[in-house]
């Protein structure tokens, strides 16, 4: 028997999903997560669901690992003392970032600060064009003095190397990042060109700086952990999920840490791909709803849409452009401040809002009875009946009703005027608004149509919220897959190896020949490839892109290149690539019809592994609630007699009518009345919503 | 609350904000079917729902601030030519009018009027800044509003769903990007589209004949909390004055606040005569821009609407600079235009000093005459900020714009399309003004032109004569200056650059807020350690003493 088992690092808890590839069963386990050293929890966790679960760990042959490691420490600022060496006169780009305001109207806008310090980066002559051309050669004595000094003086761990141009020509980064590695062996280096080499001084920069800021904590961190599962016998492949929902071996994910980040949300999403395939459902929104936020992503053809920009650590309130930006391949997601912990309260319009700021986990809602005070999402959803104070997180936890509802009465319902039920609503109303809202507009700026698609839906509140969510969306069916709590583990167990890299070089397609073509994407190629040849794939599948677009626009399209594997395929590729931009063009915006010639601004080659297959039927380890009696639960305008189910208690075939509540350990269903349900052979519950019901 | 048997707050919150989600789904559709740069990445533009009787329900979430308040005068002079009862499904209205519109014939506001069972249920209206609308181009040289380019009066571009062809042949001509200006109207046209469906969807879906009711109730709510805020503001009358660069001579602009109880009237009596040269600004933009400066102070999270600028009174003298009429040109009427929102900052200080802010050392838009190196005639903007003004207990940004907000161009990305290269880009110490809270520094921007032909740069430069002032005892900062060959040019005008030769743009930096004796010794030390002052500064302004000072910069 072989066995994969996926470990998932989140914040409060470490998650493992262990699946047997003979038989197709999945067994899950939770436990703790231990921040000082978080590889001991996978290590303990390891060995006790594979003790639980009578596996040796010889016949575990992969372990799939996720974790925010990298974006915690980022945000919480833990990263290693970092130095920076930029090109001679550009040492305060980090500081200045992109010069605009995020907000019009408030002036007291935050940014955060660069990971490294003004004091701590230092200017070496060297020019490079925008060409490639060497202007003026890098001055190497220049680099010794000043990584000598910042050594000496500031003792720094890790160094960005981050020179102009370097993604047109990368020779003065090497040169000085192999006389650092020759004379300063200790320092860990990153280079801005190596880690993701795209036009754009500002990301590329910032995303270097994380590189090197993050990598001495995750280089022993993953060291610790492959000695901890080696001590117990592992032998097989341990693999590390990134944010594009690929997966990459320890080496690489050593070398490029920033890569790593986000990948538990990423493996969430990657997740509602698989549930889709499994279903024949090619387009859907993948919804996750926690304790402090919502995280949403498109899924279009069983694949979750990617993009290449991502923003770490909001500082202002969840604010789009309050982050530290970092340009890599990412699974295109939405975040928005709405989660369980949400605080509720009436603005100066007199309106009800919800987030973004939140109680956290500690103290959290009033209803946890840990010193929290203020109303929150949570504290609502008990007042109405659909969270069981009796069966929080399977039992295991106790929730106060009492001060659930005072808390809504006095920051909800005593400024507004409403009955305290009401205000309840009010609140879990608005929270699914924004959600929904958050989706829309993501929908409507990725030309997505969701109102033919389905949504999977998980995290702590998520199935919560799902179906008036979707109500409000007009999405006809709600998927919300068995072990909902532990999404992200069993989607990294469905991640495939697969490495991308870029180039950024803006080349007219008129003045291109095949051979041109041929010699840009060639070494893009032979790069991807070696990553997962050395990840021991002797065949990987190739994916060309070009970002694309008319001269002179400020907007690129990304364009896939049909064929892209072979030689050939690209040649014949070449030959209508005016004809692939402008289909696509069509496809994104309206119909054009303009004639400006059209340009090639970046090449982007992915070699990938073969899908790992996930055909489980069932799912064990959560534990068993215990009986369950009918409670009164609000619905819109009444509360009604309402039926509670036990999930475990399903099974394949089972069909539930609303209004229902279906409750597992680590969430809630709630189903509305005329809303119907039916379980499948995978245990998934799938609802469709009640006929022709708009809000 | 106080509005019994209406919209409670529940349903208020979630119709409201789905209302701004229909403004900010029509602007995606806007931004993704545009054609030219200027709207998708600058985002100079603006959508609004409006309501049967032509009050502003709700606006796109990234509007300009240009924008505020603008689009129901608008519609009032659409309606005024073109009657309600005139109008017919599928009738696409626009005008780009300076003085109805948005104060330059740049901006053009297209309005379509949303037709449910036969009754118009309200207007949807989207306003961007086309590429070109022919005349001597984007600037302030023009010395008549004829000058300027095409003046398109209230007219209809589409009848019945039909496009009026002559109309779009008209204005083909007059433009020097045909295919984007056309991409960019058509895409105008479609939003609206967009927007109709969506608002009638909306309404289906929460039963709603009439908008009405809805309409009220929100811009109720938000006139009640401005009102709320102004309120708590204490009543009294106050006056400012600011003088600012003009053309040849200074200008000078002032203002006259009365806080009266729930109401705030600016007058901008005593402010300069209008100049023939195209800084002239429409009341129109002088009104948006005022009452943008009073939302900030008072409730800058909240949505725009009509309601939040119901108790804002706002009148400037018809001979002067901020209300010229035509045919006087308005070209760059936002030179003059932005400087109203320091102007009314520092007017309402003593008033709210918790809200205002020190001047912005503000943008110096920078257009590049020329060629590329492959020989091929170019133009090109480069935007280059100054820091932002403090505000109580809250450092500006360094190199940070405001009011405007236009992203600056990257290194690499300006290098590759225009052959210019930049020498250096660095933050310049102490030239934020010194206070409490310290302002955002400038920074200096060297270009040498290696492009192998002359360069012309003109340039609008603000802020070379008189600083960014600070307030409550906050130091100004330092003015803005432009060098070729390290010599000093003027800061507004048309310089030649030959090959090979060096332009370097010193911006300036933000006014400071407060006292700097009493800016916490920590933030002096910080800003000592990263280089941001000078020792000197440490020690004179902020009363540092010497070896700490030394201390401090020693261990960067």
């Amino acid at each position: 028997m072989t066995y994969r088992l996926g470990v998932d690092i989140g914040g409060t808890f470490t998650d493992f999903a262990l699946f047997d590839e003979g038989g197709g069963r999945i067994a899950v386990y939770k436990r703790l997560t231990t921040p000082a050293d978080p590889s001991v929890a996978v290590v303990e966790g390891t060995a006790a669901l594979l003790a639980r679960e009578n596996v040796p760990m010889a016949e575990v042959d992969a372990i799939a690992h996720g974790t925010t490691l990298v974006t915690n420490s980022i945000i919480e600022r833990r990263g290693a003392t970092t130095g920076m060496l930029v090109t001679e006169g550009f040492r305060d780009l980090l500081d200045m970032g992109f010069e605009q305001r995020y907000d019009l109207f408030d002036l007291r806008l935050r940014w955060p600060d660069p990971l490294v310090p003004r004091r701590r980066r230092r200017e070496v002559r060297e020019r490079i064009a925008s060409d490639g051309a060497v202007v003026e050669p890098l001055d190497l004595g220049q680099v010794r003095e000043s990584v000598r000094d910042l050594v000496d003086s500031a003792a720094i761990e890790a160094l960005a190397i981050c020179f102009l141009h370097a993604y047109a020509n990368p020779a003065h980064e090497e040169a000085a990042g192999a006389l650092v590695r020759r004379e300063f062996p200790g320092l860990h280096v990153s280079r801005s060109a190596d880690v993701f080499a795209n036009m754009r001084e500002y990301e590329r920069w910032t995303t270097a700086t994380m590189n090197a800021y993050t990598q001495p904590m995750f280089d022993r961190y993953v060291e610790r952990l492959e000695h901890g599962l080696a001590a117990l016998g592992f032998t097989g492949r341990l693999l590390l999920m990134t944010s594009s929902g690929a997966s990459i071996v320890p080496e690489t994910a050593r070398r490029f840490p920033v890569r790593a980040l986000e990948s538990g949300p990423a493996a969430g999403a990657l997740m509602s791909a698989c549930h889709g395939r499994a279903l024949g459902l090619p387009d859907l929104l993948s919804f996750d709803m926690g304790g402090t936020t919502a995280k949403g992503a498109l899924i279009r053809g069983f694949a979750p849409l990617k993009q290449y920009d991502l923003e770490v650590g909001r500082v202002h309130e969840y604010k789009r452009g309050s982050g530290l930006p970092a340009k890599l391949p990412v699974i295109d997601m939405i975040e928005i401040g709405s989660g369980g912990g949400s605080l509720a309260r009436v603005d100066e319009r007199g309106l009800i809002r919800v987030g973004p700021r939140s109680a956290g986990a500690d103290p959290g809602p009033a209803c946890y009875g840990r010193g929290g005070t203020g109303a929150t999402l949570t504290d609502a959803n008990v007042v109405l009946g659909y969270l069981d104070p009796d069966f929080f997180l399977g039992g295991e936890m106790r929730l106060d009703a009492h001060a659930a509802r005072a808390a809504i009465e006095r920051d909800v319902a005593a400024p507004t005027g409403l009955d305290p039920i009401r205000a309840a609503w009010g609140v879990h109303e608005i929270a699914s608004e924004d959600v929904a809202r958050a989706f829309r507009i993501h929908a409507s700026e990725r030309g997505f149509d969701y109102r033919n698609s389905s949504m999977v839906a998980f995290g702590g509140s998520g199935p919560v919220h799902a179906l008036a969510i979707a109500r409000k969306l007009r999405i006809p069916r709600v998927v919300f897959p068995i072990g909902a709590g532990v999404m992200s583990a069993l989607g990294l167990l469905a991640s495939p190896l697969g490495f991308e890299v870029s180039r950024s070089r803006r080349v007219f397609v008129a003045g291109l020949d095949a051979g041109e073509f041929e010699r840009n994407l060639a070494p893009l190629v032979e790069e991807a490839s070696g990553f997962l040849h050395r990840a021991g794939v002797a065949d990987p599948a190739i994916v060309c892109r070009l970002d694309m677009r008319y001269q002179g626009q400020g907007y690129e399209i990304e364009v896939t290149v049909p064929g892209g594997g072979s030689g050939a395929g690209r040649a014949e590729a070449f030959s209508r690539l005016g004809e692939l931009f402008r289909a696509k063009y069509a496809e994104i915006f309206a119909e054009t019809f303009l004639d400006e010639p059209l340009e090639i601004v970046s090449w982007k080659v992915e070699a990938a592994g073969a899908e790992a297959a996930l055909g489980y039927h069932g799912i064990r380890g959560g534990a068993r609630g215990g009986a369950k009696r009918a409670r009164r639960v609000w619905f819109g305008d009444a509360f009604v007699e309402c039926e509670v189910l036990d999930r475990y208690a399903l099974e394949a075939g089972a069909a539930v009518e609303g209004p229902a509540v279906i409750e597992e350990c680590e969430s809630t269903c709630v189903l509305g009345p005329g809303d119907r349900a039916a379980v499948d052979e995978r245990l998934n519950l799938v609802a469709e919503l009640a006929d022709g019901e708009g809000e | 609350m106080t509005n019994p048997g209406a919209i409670d707050a529940v349903s208020l919150s979630i119709m409201w904000d789905r209302l701004i989600g229909i403004t900010d789904e029509i602007i995606s559709a806007l931004v993704r079917s545009s054609f030219s740069t200027i709207v998708r990445e600058s985002g100079d533009l603006s959508v609004v729902v409006l309501d049967a009787e032509g009050n502003s329900v709700a606006q796109g979430s990234y509007s300009v601030p240009s924008f505020t308040g603008t689009a129901a005068p608008t519609l009032r002079h659409m309606l005024a030519k073109f009657p309600p009862e005139s109008l017919a499904p599928g009738d696409v209205v626009a005008t780009n009018d300076a003085w109805m519109g948005t104060g330059h014939l740049f901006d053009i506001n297209v309005m379509r009027p949303v037709f449910r069972e036969g009754r118009i249920a309200g207007y949807t209206m989207s306003i961007t800044h086309l590429p070109d609308i022919g005349g001597l181009g984007f600037g302030a040289a023009a010395s008549e509003i004829f000058h300027e380019g095409l003046r398109l009066p209230v007219c209809k571009l589409m009848r019945r769903g039909r496009l009026d062809e002559p109309m779009f042949d008209v204005i083909r001509s007059n433009v020097r990007v045909p295919e984007q200006v056309f991409g960019d109207l058509m895409a105008n046209i479609t939003c609206n589209e967009v927007g109709a469906r969506q608002l009638l969807e909306f309404m289906d879906e929460y039963g709603l004949d009439d908008l009405a009711p809805l309409s009220a109730a929100i811009r109720g709510q938000s006139e009640r909390a401005i009102r709320e805020r102004i309120a708590a503001l204490p009543d009294g009358t106050y006056e400012g004055a600011i003088d600012i660069e003009g053309i040849d001579d200074p200008l000078r602009l002032a203002c006259r606040a009365e806080i009266a109880g729930r109401e705030i009237s600016l007058d901008f009596s005593g402010t300069s005569p209008p100049v023939d040269r195209g800084i002239n600004v429409p009341f129109c933009y002088t009104r948006a821009m005022a009452c943008y400066a009073v939302k900030c102070l008072t409730v800058p999270e909240m949505p725009n609407n009509e309601g939040a600028v119901a108790p804002i009174r706002v009148s400037a003298p018809e001979d002067s600079i901020l209300n010229a009429q035509p045919p006087h040109p308005t070209g760059g009427r936002h030179v003059t235009g932005h400087m109203v929102v320091p102007l009314v900052f520092r007017t309402l200080a003593e008033a709210a000093p918790g809200q205002v802010q020190a001047d912005c050392g503000m943008l110096n838009i920078v257009t590049f005459q020329g060629a590329r190196p492959d020989g091929h005639p170019m133009s090109t903007i480069y935007f280059s900020t100054g820091g932002f003004g403090a505000l109580r207990g809250f450092d500006g940004a360094d190199t940070i714009p405001g009011p405007s907000n236009m992203r600056a161009v990257p290194v690499e990305m300006w290098e590759s399309l225009t052959g210019i290269t930049i020498l250096h880009k660095r933050l310049l110490p102490d030239t934020s003004g010194h206070g409490e809270a310290r302002g955002g520094l400038g920074q200096e921007i060297e270009f040498r032109n290696d492009t192998g032909s002359p360069l012309t740069a003109f340039c609008v430069a603000p802020r070379s004569e008189f600083p960014a002032r600070g307030l409550f005892g906050g130091g100004d900062g330092s003015r803005r200056t432009i060098l070729i060959e390290g010599r000093p040019v003027h800061p507004k005008g048309a310089h030649t650059v030959a090959p090979g030769q060096r332009f370097t743009m010193r911006d300036a930096g933000g006014g400071g807020f407060g006292d700097p004796a009493d800016r916490p010794r920590a933030k002096v030390l910080a800003d000592l350690g990263e280089g941001l002052i000078t020792p000197g500064a440490a020690r004179e302004v902020y009363g540092l003493d010497p070896e700490s000072a030394t201390l401090a910069a020693g261990a960067r």
